[in-house]
């Protein structure tokens, strides 16, 4: 069976997991250390640039597909790769790589590196299987993929009670949500007989006119389930309660991927099932105009409220904290909230103001998708910052390592610059984001759902702001603590990620003319139409 | 059908009422197994059973393997830990 060309990125991540252990028996044979290292190096290096030419090889406004091994449609398992899948695949990887370049020294004190460094790189071939499937099946393989190995990777110092206590919370809820995900899915498949999601959207569409209320109900159902099922991963409020556990518990390289990357895919995954299956092209439109996709159903209006109280809720909570880490991850929680309610006003938007609101969608969508990379920039840039506080300070109070930016210079400036860029401070790219969202919540002043929902994210920005500079005001100004007194900075290996990423950052915000048509074009592949 | 809503009340009901961690993963496998039964339900035709929905049961049931293999890992290092099965000892988190 020959490789095809979409599938390599994901081939050559599984085929460097599976001899991981044998690269561990011939770095004890050789007697080379860091062998391990250097190869998953190579092999993620090499994974980012087949993303690149993949990249360049997508048509203009299309996208490429493969079967394995030959099956068509009906039966075959798609892969379908557009600018979008590519997009989330590259951050999956970039931050992949960095991740890995962090555990050369972060991981040294622990065995088992060669299982370590296969789980990470089954990892990262989960969700890029995730971003580039075409059925919802082969979406749940590759899910359930991705899930196991960060249930392993949280629990993977299983010496600690902490780690072992969080990974089986962790393991119980977000597995209840994969199967609830997997139910929806096996309704949709017994209501349109397959589970391509390009077939079932065609066959949605032509039914659009003859869907009886009994049919609208059990769709409505499936759909409910499938927000359920991947809210768990999405760590959207009331499903978000595995998250402020798991983060602190898993060594920082993994909470760095789990809050960087894996909780984004299950906003990935939502957002792709509902706007690309449950969106239909309205019928009777002029030839030679491109429609419009329109939503079946009002999905937005449950996106907008589950972002709006994900980002309430995670809001009060994260002043309560006075663990780094803990901290850290009540803020992931919040930015996903964006993330959902920027995805949510979007189809809110296309669903009540047809035809009118088409541009304001794409601008709250597009603010939505910016703010994956943001955050996925700046959010594992604390968590391994993080992880070099702790390494040095070996505790995660944020009391006692008050001040410790200045015994640590390169850590402390390139966390201020990431809370910065979280806190939405202007010329940084975080702060376009949430503008872009804001933006599209406030097309429709007359709309009171919008803009009861828009000035909620408002308020909740600014306080956000409020409690990210104090933190910053903890780490590089505050009175010295008891543990930051002793502190030096970390090895090399640990700041480069960091500085890398903080830069990352910087030239966000300068290459913000390039990002954007990039966001617009997978904006376009998303939601269809444009 | 109505098998297989009764199979996922079951399901739910272990994993949110029991106190017993080997009991939560037994909870864990009955809904894995009630989805896998939807899936053959769904693909039921004149003919038979649709050969998608077989071979997506029987893929669905080979990652419920390994969910709860992994699962079981780390029921046997809570024991370690613990010294007790019993979820309401896990609580040594806070919220």
């Amino acid at each position: 069976m020959a490789v095809q060309p979409i599938m390599s990125p994901i081939m050559a991540l599984l085929v460097s997991a599976a001899i991981m252990p044998l690269i561990k028996i011939l770095e004890d044979q050789l007697k080379f250390k860091r062998l391990k290292e250097i190869f998953i190096t190579i092999s993620l290096t090499l994974c980012l640039i087949l993303l690149a030419i993949l990249y360049r090889r997508i048509p203009e406004g299309g996208h490429l597909e493969a079967f394995l091994s030959g099956f068509g449609l009906p039966f075959g398992v798609q892969f379908y790769v557009d600018v979008f899948s590519v997009y989330m695949a590259m951050i999956f990887c970039g931050v992949g790589l960095l991740v890995a370049i962090f555990s050369y020294r972060y991981m040294e004190v622990d065995t088992g590196l060669d299982k370590y460094y296969g789980l990470l790189l089954t990892l990262i071939a989960g969700m890029v299987g995730v971003a580039f499937s075409g059925d919802l099946f082969n979406l749940y393989v590759f899910w359930e993929l991705m899930c196991i190995s960060s249930y392993s990777l949280v629990s993977f110092r299983k010496y600690r009670w902490e780690a072992v206590e969080a990974g089986f919370k962790y393991l119980i809820m977000s597995t209840l949500g994969s199967l609830i995900a997997l139910y929806g899915i096996s309704l949709i498949y017994g209501f349109f007989k397959t589970v391509n999601m390009h077939e079932i959207a065609v066959k949605l569409t032509l039914a659009q006119s003859r869907l009886e209320p009994s049919a609208m109900l059990s769709l409505y159902f499936a759909i409910g389930l499938i927000i359920c099922g991947f809210a768990v991963t999405a760590a959207l409020v009331p499903f978000h309660s595995w998250l402020p556990d798991a983060h602190p518990a898993a060594p920082a390289s993994i909470s760095a991927m789990l809050s960087g990357v894996v909780i984004k895919t299950g906003v990935y995954a939502m957002g792709r099932i509902l706007f690309t299956v449950f969106s239909v092209v309205p019928l009777g439109v002029v030839v030679g105009v491109k429609p419009h996709p329109i939503p079946v159903v009002d999905f937005g209006f449950a996106l907008t409220v589950l972002g709006v109280l994900t980002i309430t809720v995670a809001n009060l909570m994260v002043l309560k904290q006075r663990d780094l880490k803990r901290f850290l991850a009540y803020s992931s929680i919040v930015n996903m909230g964006y993330i959902a309610s920027g995805l949510g006003i979007a189809a809110y938007l296309l669903y009540h103001y047809p035809g009118k609101s088409y541009g304001l969608a794409v601008t709250a969508a597009a603010g939505a998708i910016l703010h994956i990379l943001n955050h996925a920039v700046g959010k594992s840039l604390l968590f391994l910052s993080s992880g070099c506080i702790v390494h040095e300070a070996k505790t995660r109070d944020i009391e006692k390592i008050s001040g410790i930016g200045r015994k640590m210079p390169w850590t402390g400036v390139s966390s201020s610059i990431g809370l910065f860029h979280l806190a939405g401070v202007p010329p940084l790219a975080g702060f376009w984001s949430k503008l872009l969202i804001i933006w599209g919540g406030l097309g429709y002043l007359q709309d009171p759902f919008l803009l009861t929902s828009t000035a909620i994210i408002i308020v909740n920005s600014v306080y956000a702001a409020g409690y990210y500079l104090w933190l910053m005001q903890r780490l590089m100004l505050g009175t010295t603590g008891s543990a930051a007194e002793k502190a030096h900075e970390a090895p090399i290996s640990m700041v480069a990620p960091v500085v890398v990423l903080a830069s990352i950052c910087i030239l966000l915000t300068v290459l913000l003319p390039w990002v954007i048509p990039m966001v617009e074009r997978s904006v376009l592949a998303l939601i269809g139409g444009g | 059908m109505g098998t297989v809503v009764l199979l996922v009340a079951i399901g739910l009901y272990c994993i949110i009422a029991k106190r017993e961690l080997l009991k939560i993963v037994i909870g864990m496998e009955i809904l894995t197994s009630a989805i896998n039964l939807s899936f053959l339900v769904m693909g039921l035709g004149r003919s038979g059973v649709d050969a998608l929905a077989q071979s997506m049961a029987v893929i669905s049931m080979a990652i419920g393997a390994c969910v709860a293999a992994v699962a079981l890992v780390l029921v046997v290092n809570v024991f370690r830990h613990y010294g007790t099965t019993d979820v309401r000892k896990l609580r040594r988190l806070r919220w």
